[in-house]
């Protein structure tokens, strides 16, 4: 039952917590910003709305955002947000899930690729590019999950004797994993400084302009499965670095989505003070991370739980 | 056993119908295909019933010219290979009937179906030879048979050079094998391959590496891989689909055969493997990721899923010598599941090529597009397989890396060298599959997807009927083992059965783990049906609306202005360059008005262009100077051959 109403309150407030960042970046740039609900209105509108569609696209155009938006919510349903357990777990269920992940990627690809459109193109062989790097940090990070406490699942990740947790055991050691972490989420979520949703010309983003051509409900799909997205990554990293713990479900489940928050409004900060990197940086920017999640399990060859 | 030798006679039978019967075209492929099907029918039937039953009796051997003993014997890994051995070739053959249908080259067919079914016949025996001269004898016959094959249209020049490339690696590689067995033969003056295991430690390693290098070069290791995607682009579709969805295994079977006869305790082997394993896999991908042939790029891919293979036979065999029973089972146990997949997904791929081919007369990437529309079921069938082929759940490629992942991770248990080779191999399998993606959406998107970029293109229709049949039930079978793994993966366990190193080992706990995969591709599939029907609601009764697609402000756009193979693929070959060197050709922009300009980019495979540079044409020229043995005379030639057993009875 707990289990549920966590996934159901996940969905509930996914879109409403990209609002926090919008709000952070008004903040800097001395404005007022969109309200915080804005994000459900956007997903009324699109809902309500039909749509258009290219005659150079095919059935693929249309299962886009379907496969994408299914993904994102299987993340949510194998999850467990605020030590509360997920819907569904098993031994070996991370490399399930990071491979739908890939699907969804597949199927974003090839939808945008079916408009026959070269900025969609474009976007989609960066797409494809970046994410395969960002998969080789989380491999790694999952190599070192699986020494610390040798399971592959998130719910094991974070429950039973060796939990993984910045105040736990080894903590030390987490400490470039969390950043790792932090510059993946930055990459799969096409946050700034590798993706810039914001700007102005189509030649320069990556995963926004792979959806140009999407319309209403189809376009609603992919922002709430973006949502999802982010949030299972803010989640995962929040469950890593959040120090409080208390027996009382409500009061866990408070003090994590503080958290949670709380990262949010750190993408929104980094989005105020840094500008996209150069096309050829960001590969580069990708990979650091790897280096320092490297260097760690080679630091976790002794350990073995 | 019997019944195995029947059904080979009945398949042999089926060739040997082509040749005799080719004036009546039709007939002639009718009762061709009809014959070797009912043959490896047969041959399925006993395999299948052998591999889950008593494996008993299995063992036979004749006596040959009065010299030679040919010996045969059945354990499970033969079985194993014996399934993709009896299972594509029906259904390539069943695809050729509407692929090869011209007419004047009914002769030309006749004789491709009686390669095609020694082909198959080669297979089945040198996985069930018990000693080395019936294995080589079964080697070569399948080298050969293959080598006729890939020659079909061989009036074309590229072709017969890609033959010949063949050719030689084929050769070269036997010519490994012969002296990997000389070298055994030289210890204990025995072909039986019970004996080989006798033979000193300190011998063992050079053995399997002259084996490694022969197999190697079978399956298309790097750098032993630059005849596949030579042969295949030259080959017809159907047989590059047996070629590479069974044939390459056959290397592979060999390289993991002459590791269990070696039974050696040296642990630099399962090195040595898991090392080429994530080379191959990596730089198979990059080059096919490069190339805009697709035939090209999917040989390619293949020597990316020997890697794969390998990786999984390498951690196997270093779980082995660490002692660590999980890792060496699910090793192996993944790297069989992965040949069983591959065979059925690169087969689907090859034939959704050749239908391509067929229907637009080319095979470039840069000509084709918007496919998908026109060649529904080819390009439906075409995304299934390459999903599956990406490894991407719910369908079949993933079982088999999920196998190899779960063998590594438990590999991370080890200390010092095998615990880094663990690390790096979940690493690459993570890029290999990533990189698949990117390489896979390449040719799903910009062949299939989109506007035709020629008129080729654009008038292309669908294939004949038993070719789309041929292609979706491989496509139902991707999806039906993705969503529905444990049959088939009990296939595979039974496989690795008789490896007497993993005696005992039990599998229940994983056998759960693989129903509750089983079970999450379920609620995908659930899930994603009810989010499809949500969206039909949403749109239900509203207005759906269709133009051009967005072009960014320009109004004027043309079908050429689509995104390029080469420039989707750019920046990723480029991360590779050191490895993937390549030649921009630019005319430039040389008056006040410039006239046309060109640009082509050109990318090469840096094994084979070192062969080029640092072996063929060194070679040539040595070769060029000793051209005066050479010349024509026939007595002297006569002279020549006294000359060498002279030499040869008195010096040696």
């Amino acid at each position: 039952m707990e289990s549920i109403l966590s996934f159901c309150f996940a969905v509930l407030i996914a879109p409403l917590l990209p609002a926090v960042i919008q709000k952070v970046k008004a903040y800097f740039a001395g404005k007022q910003g969109p309200p915080l609900l804005i994000n459900y209105y956007t997903m009324i509108k699109l809902f309500k709305k039909g749509s258009v569609y290219s005659t150079s696209t095919s059935f693929v155009f249309k299962l886009g955002p379907v496969v994408g938006f299914t993904t994102s919510i299987m993340m949510l349903l194998f999850f467990p947000m605020a030590e509360i357990a997920p819907l569904f777990s098993f031994h070996g269920d991370v490399l399930m899930l990071f491979y739908l992940m890939g699907l969804g990627r597949f199927f974003t690809i090839i939808a945008a690729l079916d408009t026959a459109s070269p900025f969609e193109g474009m976007g989609a062989a960066r797409e494809a590019f970046f994410s395969t790097l960002a998969e080789m940090t989380v491999f790694g990070i999952l190599i070192i999950f699986f020494k610390l406490t040798g399971s592959l699942s998130f719910q094991e990740f974070f429950s039973g004797d060796h939990v993984i947790s910045l105040m736990g055991e080894y903590g030390a050691l987490l400490l470039l994993v969390v950043a790792g972490l932090y510059v993946v989420m930055l990459t799969e979520n096409s946050r700034v400084p590798v993706d810039d949703p914001a700007t102005h010309l189509e030649l320069t983003m990556i995963h926004e302009v792979m959806i140009l051509d999407h319309s209403g409900p189809d376009l609603a799909l992919i922002e709430l499965g973006a949502y999802f997205k982010l949030l299972f990554y803010s989640g995962f990293l929040a469950r890593l670095i959040d120090p409080f713990h208390s027996a009382n479900v409500w009061i866990n489940s408070l003090l994590f989505y503080s958290v949670v928050a709380f990262i949010y409004i750190t993408i929104g900060v980094v989005e105020s003070i840094t500008a996209r990197y150069k096309m050829d940086l960001v590969p580069k920017f990708i990979l650091t991370p790897f280096i320092f999640v490297f260097f760690v399990t080679i630091l976790t060859m002794g350990v073995m739980q | 056993m019997d019944t195995l030798f029947v059904s080979i006679a009945v398949i042999f039978a089926g060739g040997v119908v082509g040749l005799l019967l080719y004036r009546q075209f039709t007939l002639m492929k009718l009762v061709a295909i009809a014959t070797s099907s009912v043959g490896c029918g047969i041959g399925f039937i006993f395999t299948l019933s052998k591999l889950f039953g008593q494996a008993s009796g299995l063992d036979v051997s004749y006596n040959w010219l009065h010299l030679f003993t040919l010996a045969f014997k059945i354990d499970s890994v033969s079985l194993f290979f014996l399934i993709p051995i009896f299972l594509i070739p029906p259904l390539a053959l069943l695809y050729s009937f509407h692929y090869l249908e011209n007419k004047e080259k009914q002769a030309r067919a006749g004789v491709n179906y009686f390669f095609f079914s020694m082909l198959i016949c080669a297979m089945a025996l040198v996985v069930i030879s018990a000693n080395m001269i019936t294995f080589l004898l079964a080697w070569e016959l399948m080298s050969l048979s293959s080598f006729f094959l890939v020659m079909y249209d061989y009036e074309v020049k590229s072709n017969r050079k890609a033959g010949y490339v063949y050719f030689i690696f084929a050769q070269g590689g036997a010519m490994m094998l012969f002296a990997a067995f000389a070298l055994i033969y030289s210890y204990n003056g025995s072909f039986a391959f019970e004996s080989i295991a006798a033979i000193p430690d300190s011998a063992k390693l050079l053995v399997f590496v002259l084996a490694f290098l022969g197999f190697g070069s079978k399956a298309g290791i790097f750098p032993l891989h630059i005849w596949l995607p030579k042969a295949h682009p030259a080959a017809p579709s159907h047989v590059s689909a047996i070629m590479s969805g069974v044939m390459i295994k056959m290397g592979i079977y060999g390289i993991f055969r002459i590791y269990l006869l070696l039974d050696s305790p040296s642990p630099m082997i399962g090195q040595i493997v898991l090392i080429t394993g994530m080379i191959t896999g990596i730089l198979g991908v990059v080059y096919a990721l490069a190339k805009q042939d697709i035939k090209e790029l999917l040989a390619y891919s293949s020597v990316e899923n020997i890697g794969i293979i390998l990786i999984g036979l390498g951690i196997g065999m270093v779980g082995v010598s660490q002692q660590i029973q999980a890792m060496a089972f699910f090793g192996f146990a993944g790297a069989f599941m992965h040949v069983f997949n591959h065979s059925i997904f690169k087969s689907l791929l090859f034939m959704g090529a050749g239908s391509v081919l067929h229907q637009t007369k080319t095979k470039n990437i840069e000509e084709l597009g918007g496919l998908m529309k026109r060649m529904p079921v080819t390009g439906r069938t075409f995304l299934a397989g390459s999903v599956a082929i990406s490894g991407l759940p719910p369908f079949s490629g993933f079982i088999g890396e999920f196998l190899i992942y779960y063998g590594a991770f438990n590999g991370l248990t080890a200390t010092k060298l095998p615990y880094i080779l663990a690390i790096l191999a979940i690493i690459s399998l993570a890029v290999i599959g990533g990189l698949a993606t990117a390489c896979f959406t390449k040719v799903v998107g910009l062949a299939f997807l989109g506007e035709p970029r020629t008129e080729k293109a654009a008038n292309a229709k669908e294939s004949g009927f038993t070719m789309g049949a041929v292609m979706s039930i491989m496509a139902v079978a991707c999806l039906v083992i993705g969503v529905l793994p444990q049959p088939f993966i009990s296939l595979a366990f039974q496989g690795v059965a008789d490896i007497p190193v993993l005696a005992g080992f039990n599998t229940d706990a994983f056998m759960v783990i693989i129903r509750q995969i089983s079970c999450t591709a379920g609620l995908f599939i659930a899930i994603f049906i009810v989010v499809s029907i949500f969206r039909k609601m949403l749109y239900s009764g509203k207005e759906i609306g269709s133009g051009g697609t967005w072009g960014c402000g320009f109004t004027q756009p043309t079908v050429r202005m689509q995104y390029t193979g080469t420039s989707y693929a750019a920046e990723m070959v480029d991360f590779f360059r050191p490895f993937v060197p390549f030649k921009d050709i630019y005319s430039g922009i040389k008056k006040i008005f410039p006239g046309t300009t060109t640009w082509d980019t050109k990318t090469f495979d840096i094994a084979d262009k070192n062969y080029q540079e640092r072996l063929i044409g060194p070679m040539m020229t040595l070769m060029a100077k000793l051209r005066w043995i050479q010349h024509g005379n026939i007595q002297l030639y006569i002279g020549y051959i006294i000359v060498a057993i002279i030499v040869l009875l008195l010096f040696l």
